[in-house]
């Protein structure tokens, strides 16, 4: 089917005020750290938490299992901490939240164990209204899911909202594992018994699913690092997969290349693990920007789904302010490409980084990040 | 079971599983690509297949790349199936 749709590109410097996630390894400079250190969160558990099944390789904040409030509630408000209070959500800083999940685990323990209590938190709007509350904030609070580069929406969202005269803006993104969700990538044998060897050039892969949430204010004013391109393509060739040749990431960067040319980038790429995907991904990467290391971190903290995108943009803006980058931690020689990093780089002689991300139905998203 | 016996097990898993209105057990050739063919069928077609043969046959395919191979056709099926179960 041939893809028609509008231009999503855009080409404005946004600035990154303040930024953080959390991960099983603790904040975002704890899990830079974490990371760079070459290590793993990733460990085998059942596929259905407590319910049993086979193991795969998740990385959790503690075990599955039901909650209330969730467990993912006290965690997302105490990262939220700094950026509490009714300045926010206010109509000249509007709050853009995104999650492939949001509380899906509540609705599935309300639908196993009929517990209503779980109501509140089960479907996006009072998950994310029991945040608001919780954090004080005002009613300009918007949602965005669009699997897993649902972050990048939002965040494009964010910079939209600037343009048209928002002061700043809140991008919140949270994405916590249920057995619903590990269930289904079961189902489709992506989540199977291998660790995840992001760009391993391999017969068989898997991913991780992990868990996580990040946060950034944005503006259009101040000082510190910025995005200063982003660009979203959906290339409509399959749910699951993507073109073989690579035709939807060379349109993906299509718009963004004449902002690129003559700079030195590393990139961070989607890197799940799965085979089709990674080679793809890598060789497109590698045709592209012969000359950047690519990394990948799903290996260290899993894949984060609809935060992915947020949460690995937190790792990488504190990766350019210590000087280094994480290799792709649970990967191995041999790789797809050449450029892919299995150790940690130094970033101080890169003038930008691109993140990227991918997710079904066909969506690609990147953004540039630059600290200069 | 024999080779023949088993291939039209999975034809009508195939048909029933689907619910192919307007195909029948007998218009699905032993060869024919069950993937971007005629049969139309989607990845989510090929989700409810995987669990489907995995439930009748008593088989785990590994990863998505198994999966893919046994959805080649009926003959990639028989393979797989005879591979993680010699008793069938």
């Amino acid at each position: 089917m041939p893809a028609t749709q509008l231009d999503m590109s855009f080409q404005n410097d946004i600035r990154i005020l303040s930024f953080d996630c959390v991960t099983p390894f603790g904040n975002s400079a704890a899990t830079h750290k974490a990371l760079v250190e070459g290590r793993s969160n990733v460990a085998q558990y059942p596929v259905t938490g407590n319910d049993g099944g086979q193991e795969v390789p998740l990385s959790l904040f503690d075990h599955m299992h039901a909650e209330l409030p969730p467990r993912w509630f006290p965690t997302v408000t105490n990262m939220l901490a700094p950026v509490s209070g009714s300045e926010w959500g206010r109509v000249d800083t509007p709050i853009f939240v995104s999650s492939s999940n949001f509380g899906v685990d509540s609705l599935y323990y309300l639908r196993r164990d009929g517990r209503s209590e779980q109501q509140p938190y089960a479907v996006p709007h009072s998950s994310v209204e029991q945040i608001r509350r919780a954090c004080g904030w005002g009613r300009n609070v918007s949602l965005y899911s669009h699997a897993c580069v649902s972050a990048h929406i939002a965040i494009l969202a964010a910079s939209m909202a600037l343009m048209c005269g928002a002061k700043r803006a809140l991008v919140l993104s949270y994405d916590f594992i249920s057995p619903f969700v590990t269930g289904g990538f079961s189902a489709l044998k992506i989540l199977n018994g291998q660790l995840p060897r992001p760009f391993h050039r391999a017969e068989t892969g898997s991913i991780a699913l992990g868990e996580g949430a990040a946060y950034a204010i944005l503006s259009l004013e101040g000082k510190g690092p910025r995005i200063s391109a982003q660009s979203t393509w959906n290339e409509m060739f399959h749910f699951t997969a993507n073109e073989p040749e690579g035709s939807g990431f060379a349109k993906l960067l299509e718009p963004i290349l004449p902002a690129l040319r003559d700079s030195r980038i590393w990139l961070k790429g989607h890197g799940t693990g799965t085979v089709d995907a990674g080679r793809i991904e890598a060789e497109s990467l590698a045709k592209a920007f012969p000359e950047a290391p690519l990394t990948g971190w799903k290996g260290a903290i899993g894949h984060t789904l609809g935060s992915c995108g947020l949460i690995e943009l937190a790792i990488a803006l504190r990766s350019i302010e210590s000087g280094t980058a994480p290799g792709s931690v649970g990967s191995e020689a041999p790789t797809f490409t050449p450029n892919v990093a299995l150790a940690p780089f130094s970033t101080s002689c890169y003038d930008a980084a691109l993140i990227l991300s991918n997710a079904f139905g066909g969506a690609h998203a990147t953004m540039c990040i630059r600290n200069d | 079971m024999t080779d023949e016996q088993l291939k039209q097990e999975i034809k009508e898993l195939i048909v029933e599983t689907l619910e192919l209105d307007d195909i029948s057990a007998e218009d699905i050739s032993d060869e024919q690509a069950l993937m971007d063919s005629d049969l139309g069928l989607d990845s989510i077609d090929a989700l409810e297949l995987v669990v489907q043969i995995e439930k009748k046959f008593g088989i785990k395919l590994e990863n998505s790349e198994d999966a893919k191979t046994a959805l080649r056709s009926v003959n990639s099926m028989v393979e797989q199936i005879r591979k993680h179960n010699s008793a069938i």
